[in-house]
């Protein structure tokens, strides 16, 4: 159990904040949850979470897992990260209002400063959506 | 519209049928700058696939949903103060069910974002 402010492990502040909790981290695996509200900056006006609602969440669930892994490592501050790539995303369905998602992240190896990490958001036990994701982390920031 | 008149405006257009080009202005004082990033203006790149979505239910008519994306990549940083007009330029092609869309965001300087995935008809996924 992470017991860590997601403020201090995300540079990303409201009205964009896209993930609610850094859950769990084991070794190159992090589980992230969001609860979607009805301010949330992608809901439609059908209540529902837009697509690139899920693709902000599962990027922002990744930049709190090197977040993490910067504050293990000294930071002050958690560092700033950019998609630089979305690749094989799918939106099997999207989150209502009121939905607790449940996403895992798994981070790969860092080659000249981009990661690749592939995301799974849950919603109870279905899959809703899933991406890889290239993101680049700025160092010393 | 989620984004229309708040993130991004449309000032031209130009195409029909399966091509177009919309020029837009990226609006500065829109609020999701406040947390992306405090002090430091990027825009999210979300919000420039959203930008595309929007585009292509306008020259589609449809109201539609980003079923898959095979791949986005953002190819360089956008801002409003970097890019404060830009070309989002749309072929579409008819499938089963909505448009597999190629897209991208350019200005004369550089190119932000190549898109390429499939757009469904809303009412097909809940």
């Amino acid at each position: 159990m992470v017991n860590e402010d997601i403020k201090n492990l995300i540079p990303q502040r409201d009205p964009i904040m896209m993930v609610d909790k850094l859950i769990d981290v084991d070794g190159d695996v992090a589980v992230t949850s969001l609860t979607v509200r009805d301010d949330n900056y992608f809901i439609d006006e059908n209540g529902l979470l837009a697509e690139p609602g899920l693709i902000e969440h599962i990027a922002q669930s990744a930049s709190a897992f090197a977040g993490y892994r910067a504050m293990a490592s000294g930071a002050v501050i958690p560092p700033v990260g950019y998609i630089g790539e979305v690749k094989r995303f799918h939106c099997y369905r999207r989150p209502y209002v009121d939905d607790e998602l449940r996403t895992v992240i798994t981070m790969g190896t860092e080659i000249a400063g981009v990661t690749v990490i592939t995301g799974e958001i849950r919603l109870g036990d279905e899959i809703i959506a899933d991406t890889q994701m290239k993101i680049f982390i700025e160092k010393n920031s | 519209m989620l984004l229309e008149n708040k993130y991004y405006k449309i000032v031209d257009s130009c195409g029909e049928g399966l091509n177009a080009v919309f020029r837009i202005v990226l609006l500065p004082d829109c609020d999701v700058y406040r947390g992306h990033f405090p002090g430091n203006q990027v825009c999210p790149g979300v919000c420039n696939i959203q930008t595309i979505k929007e585009c292509v239910m306008q020259l589609t008519e449809e109201k539609l949903l980003i079923g898959t994306i095979k791949q986005c990549r953002m190819t360089a940083v956008a801002s409003p103060v970097v890019c404060p007009e830009v070309n989002v330029t749309i072929t579409v092609l008819p499938i089963d069910r909505g448009f597999t869309v190629t897209a991208a965001i350019t200005d004369t300087e550089r190119t932000y974002m190549e898109y390429k995935g499939d757009m469904i008809v809303d009412s097909i996924l809940p």
